[in-house]
């Protein structure tokens, strides 16, 4: 049964709650199967979120004798920051993507991933050139 | 859930270096990751249900909960460690 098919008995389609219809306006309801696919999508990206994070931490907290203390800072920043940023583009992805399954739209484009090979190269390169050059 | 659970015990190593502000970061992961556990039975039986009657609702509010506590825990530690 779809969301815009009406329950048995009753006036109106069933209510989702005031912040998906404000945020997933119109359409209807995709095959479970996608919804639950898109949310584990979700989780993976937030999980790599948390390995950024936990890895952040983790130059900040054991590298204090291999890197000088504003590189050590700079690296945990950006892996701080580059965690924060794909925190939310997992959440703005999330919703595009339901938002094109509800419409029968074509899928959007993961910016997220060109965002995360980008960051993590400069982050590599920054690593290597240091290492290197020490 | 355990991926929140590793990274607050990660953030636990940073207790001697920075003090008392990363409580903070400990409370809001393991929060998080407490929150999960328990719910995560009573999400499990609603999706589990919702592929039996071939209608599963986003669960939305879930998502942007998850998507906030990987916001906060990263401004958090970025303000950790330029205060530090």
């Amino acid at each position: 049964m779809t969301n815009s098919q009406q329950a048995p008995g009753d006036g109106a389609p069933p209510s989702r709650g005031k912040i998906a219809e404000r945020l997933l306006p119109g359409g209807e309801e995709p095959d479970p199967r996608f919804t639950l696919a898109n949310e584990r999508t979700f989780l993976a990206w937030i999980r790599t979120s948390l390995a950024l994070l936990a890895g952040g931490i983790a130059i900040e907290a054991f590298t204090s004798d291999l890197f000088l203390e504003p590189v050590r800072k700079g690296l945990a920043i950006v892996l701080l920051l580059l965690g924060m940023l794909l925190s939310a583009g997992a959440a703005l992805r999330w919703l595009r993507v339901e938002r094109s399954m509800r419409h029968k739209a074509p899928l959007p484009l993961p910016l997220i991933v060109p965002l995360l090979a980008g960051a993590g190269a400069v982050a590599a390169a920054v690593v290597l050139v240091f290492v290197l050059w020490r | 859930m355990l991926a929140l659970v590793t990274a607050s015990a990660l953030f636990l190593r940073w207790l001697p270096n920075h003090g008392l502000p990363i409580l903070l970061l400990f409370t809001v992961s393991a929060g998080a990751a407490l929150a999960i556990y328990l719910t995560q039975r009573r999400r499990y039986s609603a999706r589990s249900h919702g592929v039996a009657r071939e209608h599963v609702d986003a669960d939305i509010t879930a998502v942007l909960w998850t998507a906030f506590a990987g916001i906060a825990l990263g401004a958090l530690g970025i303000g950790v460690v330029l205060a530090g």
